[in-house]
């Protein structure tokens, strides 16, 4: 018994001594190293972004860098975020956010604005200014930097160009030559798979971008100085535009189905003249497994509505730091590296993420890695910000929905357009 | 003996074959369906007419599934999630049925009632005070993070499940063992489980078939990889834009395999042969 | 008899002691568990909770609630689970009940049978809506092709290839079928467990008198059942009054096929509107909590 006492207390002993030691060394090492979290998406190339963040490691020896990976789309990796940030938590000190997330961030208060973290004016000037105009201004709320961008991208108009060359054909400048020139090489291939035009009116977030490309393209907005400016009629021109493609057999039936893979599957199994798509489809097509159209695919810039301009729909992600983290210059100081024009071109040269700065697209590395961003800047450059609200997803839903409903055959626009007009209206009430 | 009509077409055997082939091709179709996918390329999946059967199998996409994410991990966090809470939701509802069923107790239906409610809010409501639970205990990515939650929403089925089938068994049974020197618990745990043992391996198989499948809970409190369960891990497959059938195909079949062996295991304790005999007269 | 001591009650309770000993467990778990939540829910209902709109928290009675009833999208949600429920909940348990007893019956492969029935349950219903999302699609998906196959043969028929989810009834009826596939299965394993405490000294004895078959079912098999069949129906219709992950799943035709759940994770988790969202929770336990002390009632009711 009294062995078992004496080992019982220099166990007590020994595990106390061994508890006060860790947290004693813990203090120390909290005061050696800031340890940074940060959180992103599953299929934003964690194990790209590990080895920079290993690099930074190495010239910063004072930070350690932890990656919390999340949910694979935008979609679940905010449902995440939207709980976390709620429930204010601080372990997360940076993450990425959708490029149609920074107002609603700024209103909640999620997000730590980073002007104060340039140091300058001037400095803050010079960095913000090298971005792309379109991109700034989506990362900037009231004045305030609520984010940095990380990589952009934008919808383009894909096209065989080996097709277009068999008929002598240039790339559509406007809608109905797209639609005649689908017309006439179909009637000449003579094959009944083949469709005209591929675009998505499944009720997705790309659909907003479905609504929003022909009725931007004749000078339509959605919301000017925080207020609602809907057009009508150029919005009906738009979606009668979308119904008479549809109408005149260029796009298929059942477009209310069909998703941004669906386009992207089809166009590359050959079956597809024209295609609206975002960037990440071009890899599929020239690399991905069992494709039609290796070398075969050209990029060109939207078509535009008659007598409108050539718009594209702006996507990306942009660098956050969280207004609950407990590092927050520390945080700042890697989003600035982050979103930096070197950083952005390794991005695009070692994970084809499109960069950010006109600079990297036209820099000498990036087109010898990746030749197609020289005719990708040009689209790239007409991209133009989903409406800026924090009630982005009320205006989002009002949008895709309506549209999805119109190209289904279940509602009539001027019906459709209606409840746009409401529901956005009290979205950015 | 007058037979009806009714009676003879129940009896005949070529309706019986007609009524398990439509029971077999309902059952299995879909997870064949889900097999022949996980064994296609994906280029395959639009094509025109659509196929059934593989054109030219392959078995690339189950060996992407395990590339691509640690999938044996993600199976055995399932695994000790699913079996843990199981586990303990059938020990705490056995008692607590056994309350209900069995002992004098006012206002049996009230606390019943109560803890079917558990079921009656939609989980998205409650996953922010959820995690700010777990963040407090600090148990956020852990196994405990979501054993308790499991163990607590399983409870309504199977202390429902479990009354029910202790309301079955006679008292008389319990009554003699108690007589022969067997305290309450001892007959609990000797006699009436395991004659209601139907019932627990029913609300056994429901509880562990709903832990393994469930996604909200694990998403939003096991993001960490190495505490990752299979329903979250499977949708990392997923692109952005993209849903890649073929190795999220081959993804489930391999989720799916230890539930099947489950259900085939313990489906025939389910129907073990306690009818013959009877508890009853 | 003897004063009973601390002792005496710990070693040999009185009843109503153990019962709550036996309960504490369950109890504790619970509130451990679904108090905070729950009562942070009813709470938040009360408040005008609105993160994305960045105004301040403040107490607002009961607006939301009122809100809500006067909420179009509200009703249209309510009405789509509904139809759901209705249609679902019977279903399953008439399909269930089939399987039920198909797996019961002496049959050679007994085994293949009783996978089959279990095999839908086994798949996550997570990834249920999507295969069947994709078994719907008007180009890929099986359903128009076996009936692009079935009006080859039989042009008779006039059956033709739908586009699914253009259309909100056809939508629905994809919704149904697909929960009703999964569910049956659930209702099948309670119901099978049920057949097993039925003695089949019972149907011997019917036969003996010359009961027919269906007969024997009629008044055997189905009284007897109505314990499972209860417990069945309540999971099954709170479920159904749940309704999320195959609704969403389904690209119906806008919101036409938005379920209550659906909505509340709209408000919730979307609009970040928690005052909303909690209130249009509360609505759904108070019609799970309806519908529950029906079945109860009814249980207790044949019961006496």
């Amino acid at each position: 018994m009294r062995t078992m006492s004496r080992i019982f207390s220099a166990l007590v002993v020994a595990s106390s001594v061994a508890i006060l030691l860790a947290g004693v060394s813990s203090v120390f090492a909290g005061q050696a190293t800031t340890p940074l979290k940060v959180y992103i998406g599953g299929q934003q190339r964690p194990d790209l972004m590990r080895e920079l963040f290993a690099a930074y490691m190495a010239a910063n020896p004072s930070i350690k860098i932890d990656v919390e990976i999340g949910g694979a789309t935008s979609d679940l990796h905010q449902k995440y975020l939207n709980m976390v940030l709620t429930a204010k938590d601080t372990t997360l000190d940076i993450f990425l956010i959708d490029v149609v997330r920074p107002a609603q961030f700024a209103a909640a208060g999620w997000a730590e604005p980073l002007n104060i973290y340039f140091g300058s004016n001037a400095s803050l000037e010079a960095a913000m200014g090298k971005y792309l105009p379109a991109y700034r201004e989506a990362n900037t709320v009231a004045g305030e930097i609520i984010s940095l961008p990380a990589f952009a991208d934008s919808m383009f108009l894909y096209y065989r160009k080996d097709l277009l060359k068999k008929y002598d054909l240039q790339p559509p400048t406007t809608w109905p030559e797209l639609a005649n020139m689908a017309r006439t090489i179909a009637a000449g291939e003579q094959n009944p798979n083949l469709q005209g035009l591929s675009f998505q009116a499944k009720a997705i977030e790309g659909t907003v971008c479905t609504f929003l490309l022909p009725y931007w393209s004749l000078g339509g907005e959605m919301i000017r100085d925080g207020k609602l400016a809907f057009d009508a009629p150029k919005a009906e021109a738009g979606l009668a535009m979308w119904r008479d493609m549809v109408a005149q057999g260029v796009a298929k039936k059942n477009v209310a189905e069909v998703g941004t893979d669906d386009t992207r599957k089809e166009f590359q199994a050959g079956r597809v003249i024209f295609a609206v798509n975002w960037g990440y489809a071009w890899n599929h097509f020239e690399s991905g497994a069992d494709t039609q159209v290796a070398h075969k695919v050209g990029v060109a810039k939207l078509p535009a509505m008659v007598g409108g301009k050539s718009v594209s729909c702006m996507g990306g992600w942009n660098w956050a730091v969280s207004a609950f983290s407990k590092n927050k210059a520390a945080a700042a100081a890697l989003v600035r590296w982050l979103s930096s024009p070197e950083t952005s071109k390794q991005l695009a040269i070692r994970g084809s993420f499109h960069p950010v700065f006109a600079s990297v697209y036209q820099d000498q590395d990036v087109i010898r890695a990746i030749p197609w961003f020289a005719d990708a800047l040009p689209v790239v450059l007409t991209a133009r910000p989903r409406p800026v609200t924090p009630m982005y997803k009320m205006v989002s839903d009002a949008l895709r929905i309506n549209t999805n409903t119109v190209m289904a055959g279940v509602k009539k626009p001027s019906e459709a357009l209606a409840e746009i007009e409401l529901r956005v209206g009290r979205a950015v009430r | 003996m007058t037979e009806n009509k009714m009676s003879s077409l129940f009896s005949s055997i070529r309706l019986r074959w007609f009524a398990a082939a439509i029971v077999i091709i309902n059952g299995l179709f879909p997870a064949l369906w889900i097999l022949a996918t996980s064994l296609k390329g994906e280029v395959e999946l639009t094509a025109k007419p659509i196929t059934y059967l593989p054109n030219s199998p392959t078995l690339l996409n189950f060996i992407s599934a395990f590339r691509d994410q640690p999938l044996l991990t993600y199976l055995l966090n399932s695994a000790i999630v699913a079996i843990l809470s199981t586990m303990l939701s059938l020990f705490i509802s056995a008692l607590a049925a056994y309350a209900i069923a069995r002992l004098n107790l006012r206002r049996r239906d009230l606390i019943l009632t109560s803890i079917i409610a558990v079921s009656m809010f939609p989980l998205v409501t409650l996953m922010v005070p959820l995690f700010e639970i777990m963040r407090a205990a600090n148990l956020l990515n852990s196994y405990w993070a979501l054993i308790l939650p499991y163990t607590v929403l399983n409870l309504p089925i199977c202390t429902l499940m479990l009354v029910s089938f202790f309301h079955d068994i006679p008292r008389d049974i319990e009554n003699a063992a108690m007589l022969d020197g067997c305290t309450r618990l001892g007959a609990l745990w000797r006699i009436v489980v395991p004659l209601a043992a139907p019932g627990v391996f029913t609300a056994g198989i429901l509880a562990f078939v709903n832990s393994w499948d469930e996604f909200l809970l694990a998403l939003s409190l096991n993001s960490a990889v190495a505490f990752r369960t299979l329903p979250v891990g499977i949708q990392m497959y997923q692109g952005e834009f993209a849903f890649p059938w073929p190795i999220i195909s081959a993804a489930l079949v391999v989720a799916m395999v230890p539930v099947v062996i489950v259900i085939v295991v313990f489906q025939d304790k389910v129907v073990s042969g306690l009818t013959s005999g009877g508890l009853k007269g | 008899m003897q004063k009973r001591t601390l002792i005496d009650r710990i070693i040999d309770p009185s009843e109503t002691t153990l019962a709550w000993v036996l309960l504490t467990p369950a109890i504790l778990f619970m509130l451990l568990i679904v108090a905070y939540p729950v009562s942070s829910l009813i709470v938040n209902s009360f408040f005008d909770i609105r993160l994305s709109r960045g105004v301040p928290v403040r107490f607002i009675g009961f607006e939301n609630y009122l809100a809500a009833l006067n909420d179009a999208m509200f009703w249209r949600s309510v009405k789509n689970t509904l139809i759901i429920t209705f249609v679902t909940v019977p279903g399953a348990l008439v399909v269930g009940l089939g399987l039920a007893m198909l797996a019961n019956m002496p049959f050679k492969y007994r085994g293949l049978i009783r996978l089959s029935l279990l095999l839908p349950w086994a798949l996550p219903l997570a990834f249920v809506g999507l295969i069947f999302a994709w078994f719907f699609h008007s180009e890929y998906g099986i359903v128009n092709d076996i009936i692009r196959r079935i009006a080859l043969v039989f042009p008779g028929i006039g059956w033709e290839p739908q586009i699914w989810f253009n259309s909100p009834s056809l939508t629905m009826i994809a919704i149904c079928l697909a929960t009703i596939w999964k569910t049956s299965s659930f209702m099948a394993l309670i119901l099978l467990a049920g057949l097993q405490t039925i003695p089949s000294s019972l149907y011997e004895a019917a036969e003996v008198d010359g009961a027919s078959r269906w007969t024997q079912f009629v008044e055997i098999t189905l009284p007897l059942l109505v314990p499972s069949m209860l417990i069945a129906l309540i999971f099954r219709t709170l479920t159904a009054i749940q309704s999320f992950d195959i609704p969403f799943s389904m690209p119906g035709p806008g919101e036409e096929a938005q379920t209550l759940a659906m909505y509340v994770q709209l408000n919730s988790v979307d609009y970040l509107d928690l005052g909303y969202s909690s209130a249009l929770a509360v609505f759904m336990f108070m019609l799970s909590m309806a519908t529950t002390v029906v079945y109860l009632r009814y249980v207790r009711g044949g019961r006496d």
